[in-house]
């Protein structure tokens, strides 16, 4: 019986755990809806020289980035309407998925 | 009445002969050549004339941070440093004009952006946009 409760919690974490992890797939979905237009479908087409190349972009800077806009700690014309709608998770999943895309690099 | 200015001046000069007239039209010449050059600076591109060479120089304020794998700011919140090697040289040099405005807020960003000069800031867009760490 203590067995089975621990087995039952062991699974109800990892499940727990994989909820508040980002979705890679969801974040894909949300990028081609509203960031792929002006970032590119990977984030490393630009539409303008003044867009950032966001594929390979550190995670947690991009969800930090993207929650400045949100709040309005940081501001621009195009990103700060983009910004304000996302939940949390959106903002994690696409941050995930821009994150595992090739682009960036750490440059010394 | 329209009054072209350099008539206008030729015309007070005229009884001073024409050895005068001759070198304020020079002078004009002069005048004119470096609006046109400054003018053409203005118009360009402020990242087109970054030079990554230059650069090289500069770039050690920077490299404690942005050159470091993985690196995390400790103040006003934790998260990595982004990577800034094949980033767009109009948005680094955005970055740093914003930064140096205060429009942009970081406050080690602000203290570095603002000991740079146009040039600076150009230099450091055209050497981190170019591409891979260099070997």
């Amino acid at each position: 019986m203590t067995k089975l409760t621990l087995t039952a919690a062991c699974v109800l974490l990892a499940a727990s755990g994989a909820a508040a992890a980002a979705d890679y797939e969801a974040g894909k979905k949300k990028a081609e809806e509203i960031c792929a237009a002006c970032h590119g479908p990977d984030g490393n087409k630009p539409l303008t020289p003044e867009t950032p190349r966001l594929g390979g972009q550190y995670y947690d800077y991009l969800v930090h980035s993207l929650k400045a806009y949100r709040s309005g700690a940081r501001e621009n014309p195009m990103m700060s309407p983009m910004a304000k709608p996302l939940s949390d998770k959106e903002v994690k999943d696409v941050a995930w998925y821009f994150s595992r895309q090739p682009g960036l690099v750490s440059k010394y | 009445m329209e009054i072209d200015p350099a008539e206008g001046i030729l015309a007070n000069t005229k009884n001073l002969g024409p050895h005068y007239s001759m070198i304020i039209m020079n002078l004009y010449r002069v005048i004119a050549t470096c609006a046109l050059g400054s003018l053409a600076a203005l118009s360009a591109p402020a990242w087109a004339e970054g030079d990554p060479v230059a650069a090289v120089q500069k770039k050690q304020m920077c490299e404690g941070c942005h050159g470091i794998p993985d690196f995390r700011t400790a103040y006003p919140d934790v998260y990595s440093v982004p990577k800034l090697g094949s980033q767009g040289a109009a948005y680094i040099v955005k970055a740093l004009q914003d930064y140096k405005s205060g429009a942009r807020k970081h406050p080690s960003m602000l203290g570095i952006a603002a000991s740079l000069s146009d040039k600076d800031i150009a230099d450091l867009a055209a050497y981190y946009s170019g591409g891979d760490a260099p070997k």
